[in-house]
C-alpha cells in the first residue's frame, strides 16, 4: 500500500494550497462574507449567487500558483 | 444503501476503511496524526483506572497502534488482546507494560468465544461500524459475566464546522450538496443501544475536544493522515477543486478566530456498560418501599415553603 496512489498524489497537490490561499486572504474574506450573509439574511443561497466574488478569489489563487512556478 | 439480514444497515465500505487505515499507518510521518487517538486513549484509560479492580484478560478492539494499553499499568490489566482491521497499524504497536497479543480482526466479527474477557475497551473505531447494535451484542457475548465494556467513539456534532462549510460551498458553486462527513451516532441513542445489547449500570458522557488549525486544508490533510477519511458508500467520490477553495474561504469567515486559526470540534462519546451478574446491585423489589410516592409532593411543598420564606426575607 505504500508508494504512489490517488491519495498520495492529491495530497501532494493539496500541500501547496495553504500558502497560495494565504496570499488571497482579502479575496477569500469578500467571498466568505457574501456566502455567510445568506445564513442570517432573507436572501436564500443559490448557485452562483457570489460568482463575481468567487471569480476574483480563483483568479488570485491561480496567479499566486503561477508566481510560485516561476 | 442496502440492508443486511436482521435490519442492520450497510452504510460504510469496510474494505475502503481498511485501505485508508493501512495507507495512513504507512505514511513516513504517521505518528504526527496520532494526537487525537493518544488524547482519547488516555481518557479511556482514566475511566478504567476509576474501576477498582484488576482485569486478568482484556480486549482492545480497533486498537490502531494501541493507544490505550500504553496508558495502563500491569496492576490494572494483566494481559491484553489487540485487534484492528489494518495489519499495518498493528505492526506499529506501542510499547506497554503488560503482555499483548495482536490479531487482525474486523470489529464487526469478533473471533472470540463467549465469556472470554474481563474487560473490553475500544477507542475511536466504533464510528465506522455498520451494525453498531450487532457489534455491541458481540462485545456483550465475549465478556464474562460481571465484565465491563469501556468505549469511546466520535459522534454528536463532530466536525460540524467542516460539514456546514462544505454544504454552503457546494450550494453556491454547484447548486446542491452531497454528504462528505460520515453520519454519527447521537449521544441520546447510545444508552438505548447499550441497553438493547444487554448491558446494565450504564454510564454515558460526552467530551468536546476542540482542535485549532491554521486552515481548512490542514484539517482535511490531518483527517486523511489519521485514516479518518469518509468511507460511506454514498459519499461523493470527488470534491471539486473550486468547491474546496470556496469552502476554505467560508470556513475561515464563519468560524475563524482573530489570530487566524480555525477550530474543528470533535464530540467524543464515552460509554461504560456491565454484563449482568447476580452480585451486581439491582433495583429494589416491588412493594418494598417504606415511603409512598404520594408523599413526595408534600416533601417538596414543605421545602419550597421554606425557601420562599428565605427568598422574601
Amino acid at each position: 500500500m505504500t508508494g504512489r496512489n490517488v491519495w498520495s498524489s492529491s495530497r501532494e497537490r493539496m500541500r501547496r494550497f495553504p500558502e497560495l490561499f494565504a496570499r488571497c486572504s482579502a479575496e477569500a474574506a469578500v467571498y466568505g462574507k457574501c456566502v455567510v450573509s445568506t445564513t442570517s439574511g432573507k436572501q436564500e443561497l443559490q448557485k452562483d449567487l457570489c460568482l463575481k466574488e468567487f471569480e476574483a478569489l480563483k483568479t488570485c489563487f491561480i496567479n499566486a500558483a503561477k508566481q510560485r512556478m516561476k | 444503501m442496502s440492508s443486511r439480514p436482521g435490519g442492520a444497515m450497510n452504510v460504510f465500505n469496510r474494505n475502503m476503511k481498511r485501505k485508508q487505515k493501512t495507507w495512513a499507518a504507512t505514511l513516513p510521518d504517521s505518528e504526527k496524526y496520532d494526537y487525537l487517538r493518544d488524547e482519547v486513549g488516555s481518557r479511556v484509560a482514566d475511566r478504567i483506572y476509576d474501576i477498582a479492580r484488576t482485569f486478568p484478560l482484556a480486549l482492545d478492539m480497533g486498537c490502531g497502534k494501541s493507544h490505550i494499553a500504553e496508558h495502563l499499568s500491569k496492576d490494572v490489566v494483566e494481559q491484553m488482546f489487540l485487534t484492528d482491521i489494518s495489519d499495518a497499524s498493528l505492526r506499529m504497536e506501542r510499547q506497554s507494560e503488560m503482555p499483548t497479543h495482536c490479531m487482525m480482526a474486523d470489529e464487526e466479527f469478533l473471533p472470540f468465544q463467549e465469556n472470554t474477557f474481563d474487560l473490553v475497551v475500544s477507542s475511536l473505531s466504533l464510528h465506522w461500524i455498520n451494525d453498531l447494535p450487532g457489534a455491541l451484542r458481540q462485545v456483550h457475548r465475549v465478556l464474562k459475566p460481571d465484565g465491563v465494556f469501556v468505549g469511546a467513539m466520535v459522534g454528536g456534532e463532530t466536525l460540524y464546522e467542516l460539514r456546514c462549510s462544505l454544504q454552503l460551498a457546494e450550494l453556491e458553486r454547484e447548486g446542491g450538496f452531497a454528504p462528505h462527513i460520515s453520519p454519527y451516532t447521537a449521544v441520546t441513542d447510545l444508552g438505548n443501544l447499550l441497553g438493547q445489547a444487554g448491558f446494565n449500570m450504564l454510564t454515558v458522557d460526552v467530551d468536546e475536544i476542540q482542535v485549532h488549525y491554521p486552515g481548512m486544508f490542514e484539517i482535511m490533510s490531518d483527517l486523511q493522515g489519521m485514516g479518518e477519511s469518509n468511507c460511506a458508500w454514498n459519499r461523493k467520490p470527488m470534491l471539486h477543486r473550486d468547491t474546496i477553495l470556496a469552502a476554505a474561504a467560508i470556513y475561515k469567515e464563519m468560524y475563524g478566530s482573530e489570530d487566524g486559526f480555525v477550530p474543528a470540534t470533535f464530540d467524543i462519546l464515552f460509554m461504560i456498560g456491565w454484563k449482568p451478574h447476580e452480585s451486581q446491585a439491582k433495583p429494589a423489589k416491588r412493594g418494598s418501599a417504606t415511603v409512598s410516592f404520594a408523599d413526595l409532593a408534600k416533601i417538596r411543598s414543605q421545602t419550597s415553603i421554606n425557601t420562599d420564606k428565605s427568598d422574601t426575607s
